[in-house]
């Protein structure tokens, strides 16, 4: 039900459009603007501040269903709540999340989570931004880039350094607002997919925030970020999952249309082959994920579950979006038809929120620690 | 503070739903459900009417334990509880006693109703009978193909479009109305309210006994018609070529298809025809 909801609002509001705003690069304010009072800023966030409080197998079906239809607009939805909110809900005080939750689960303030920098990003240690201590503030400098929601941003998470001696042990994670003195957003990037979400750089020169803005402790940065991208992965699984089904569905009905040698392609075993691997992948790439999902309900450490979810789910989309688009021929090759769109899109979910490469190394250090 | 009741139905969402070819019928064992289009306007109409006037809502439905389903999104709108019909005994239940078990569970669950709601008919049977059967089986009056309601006090007013007029009725409350597609255009389903319709909502489940109803008067043993079949009529294309020049095609075109062209523009061609000669 929670499926036949998204879907039908992705459908009506997001169906129409999505074309357009992959081609113009456009972020789509008018869907924004629905979306609010249905809470779709606030999917999982305690009703106490405004949120839906849904579980996470009800959030990963909600945000698969927006994806399916516009995977820029789930992207943003994904970002926004699992570690935009998140990482404020499970680490704020109390203050903090009165201060900062109600506006962004009115998604009137959009939330962006900035790790990435020139010299750091699968190396978290690598960051450079400063963030030095003037009294009861913080003066933070430094320069984030391919920043998620980046350009239409009211609330970021800035990770940050407070020791330079020591980068590792004095990581901090610093809720700053767009309005602030000094925070400036860069270009928006010309990217290969993935058009309609403004990802751009955020550049912090003196930027004056005051010691309440900073999660937890110095030095606590690196659990934070790992804790908030756990939860980040079982987003982008469910967005790639998301991709996987609109370019299956989309690939099946070609076939079935197609005609050649006075047959359907679907008549052909090659293409039912293809069809065939890519229904076992994504159900298989869904149970992965509902799976670390329930984990995560149930109160486990889901973190190895997480990255197996976002490594399948990645690779899952690719590869379905890949076929795909060999089984419409030229015409997926063509901008008529949506699965060139898909196929460009998928692809950097194998990047983002921890390669595909950093999603391994967490599964092989969960299986050499404890597991047989 | 109006007590609303909302009649809905689940009905298979068609779009999804493969024909199958060789005997033209609808695979419904493949269906997935949805609630009926013109009962979710149904919905909002009563959704609109009490953020006017307060009150409350009762949606109730009667159907497979699945049809559960269309009451937990009624919830999830806004609806204060659902109601749901269930028993092997309705099953297969026409129209008219359909309207019968509907009249008898709202009397049981809802005494004190003021207003009922229907979906003016059904995606799935078409048949626009279930409203105007129910208002019979209340006695209270009903006024079906409902555009636009405005409640005030004790009496509704409401407009509807019947051919090319407006018609304006009003009627005494309780009452019955059936309302059009497109008349309401249904809200989105909130997040938040999703997830409580299915964490906290309980729905009231009823069946024939405690409706004390009687098996004999209900489902498809108190049906008074039965369909024996549903098929699609395989509709023949014939394609037409005309040739000769453009006047000798309209000649022709009118000669051969007058009586069709006729129709689609309301006028009887052959007699205008006739009068000119």
């Amino acid at each position: 039900m929670v499926r036949k909801a998204v879907r039908m609002f992705a459908e009506t509001e997001l169906g129409p459009i999505a074309r357009d705003i992959d081609r113009d690069a456009r972020f789509p304010w008018e869907v924004v603007e629905k979306m609010r009072p249905l809470h779709f800023f606030g999917l999982q966030a305690p009703k106490a501040f405004g949120g839906a409080e849904m579980d996470s197998i009800s959030y990963a079906i909600t945000i698969e269903e927006i994806s399916r239809v516009s995977a820029a607009v789930g992207l943003c939805l994904t970002v926004h709540n699992s570690v935009g909110i998140y990482p404020i809900e499970r680490f704020g005080t109390e203050e903090q999340k009165r201060r900062f939750l109600p506006s962004m689960t009115r998604g009137e303030r959009i939330g962006a989570f900035c790790l990435t920098e020139a010299n750091a990003g699968s190396d978290a240690g690598g960051v450079e931004t400063i963030a030095v201590r003037d009294g009861n503030d913080y003066i933070i400098n430094g320069t984030k880039i391919f920043v998620t929601n980046g350009g239409i941003c009211g609330t970021s998470l800035i990770f940050a350094i407070t020791d330079p001696q020591n980068p590792q042990r004095s990581a901090g994670v610093f809720i700053v607002d767009k309005d602030t003195p000094g925070f400036a957003v860069g270009e928006i990037e010309d990217l290969c997919g993935m058009r309609a979400n403004p990802v751009s750089s955020l550049f912090l020169e003196d930027c004056r925030v005051p010691e309440t803005n900073l999660l937890c402790r110095p030095g606590d940065g690196l659990k934070i970020g790992l804790v908030t991208l756990d939860t980040g992965r079982l987003g982008i699984a469910a967005q790639a999952l998301g991709l996987a089904q609109a370019a299956f569905e989309d690939a099946v009905r070609y076939s079935k249309e197609r005609q050649q040698f006075r047959k359907p392609i679907s008549s052909f075993q090659t293409i039912q082959n293809y069809l065939a691997d890519m229904a076992t992948e994504i159900s298989a790439a869904r149970l992965l994920l509902y799976r670390a999902c329930a984990v995560k309900d149930s109160g486990g450490l889901f973190s190895a579950e997480a990255a197996m979810a976002k490594l399948f789910c990645s690779a899952t989309a690719t590869r379905v979006t890949n076929l795909a688009v060999q089984i419409h021929g030229g015409y997926g090759y063509s901008k008529e038809y949506d699965v060139e769109r898909y196929f460009r899109d998928a692809k950097v979910t194998e990047i983002y929120e921890g390669t595909s490469e950093v999603q391994r190394m967490v599964i092989a250090r969960d299986v050499l620690a404890q597991r047989t | 503070m109006l007590n609303i009741v909302v009649c809905l139905k689940q009905v298979p969402m068609v779009s999804e739903l493969p024909w199958d070819p060789a005997t033209g019928t609808l695979r419904r064992e493949l269906a997935e459900g949805m609630m009926n289009p013109a009962c979710r306007a149904a919905l909002e109409a009563a959704l609109r009417i009490r953020e006017a006037q307060g009150g409350e809502i009762t949606a109730i439905t009667m159907g497979p334990k699945m049809a559960e389903e269309v009451l937990r999104e009624a919830i999830a709108l806004g609806a204060d509880r659902g109601v749901l019909l269930n028993d092997r005994k309705m099953a297969g239940a026409d129209t008219s006693v359909t309207s019968f078990t509907l009249a008898r569970a709202i009397e049981k669950t809802c005494p004190e109703f003021d207003l009922v709601l229907c979906g003016f008919a059904t995606s799935d049977s078409e048949t626009a009978q279930v409203g105007p059967q129910l208002a019979e089986e209340l006695d209270i009056p009903g006024v079906g193909y409902v555009d636009q309601i405005a409640v005030s006090g004790r009496t509704v007013r409401m407009q509807r479009l019947s051919d090319n007029f407006l018609e304006t009725l009003e009627m005494d409350l309780p009452g019955l109305i059936t309302v059009m597609t497109g008349a309401y255009i249904p809200r989105h389903v909130p997040m938040g309210g999703l997830q409580a319709a299915f964490d906290i909502a309980d729905i009231v489940t009823l069946d024939a006994a405690s409706l004390d109803l009687d098996p004999e008067r209900i489902g498809v043993k108190g049906s008074a018609t039965k369909i024996l079949s549903v098929t699609s009529p395989l509709a023949g294309k014939k394609n037409v070529v005309l040739t000769g020049t453009p006047k000798r095609i309209v000649e022709q075109l009118f000669e051969r298809f007058d009586d069709k062209i006729g129709g689609a523009i309301g006028k009887d061609l052959k007699a205008d025809k006739k009068k000119r000669s």
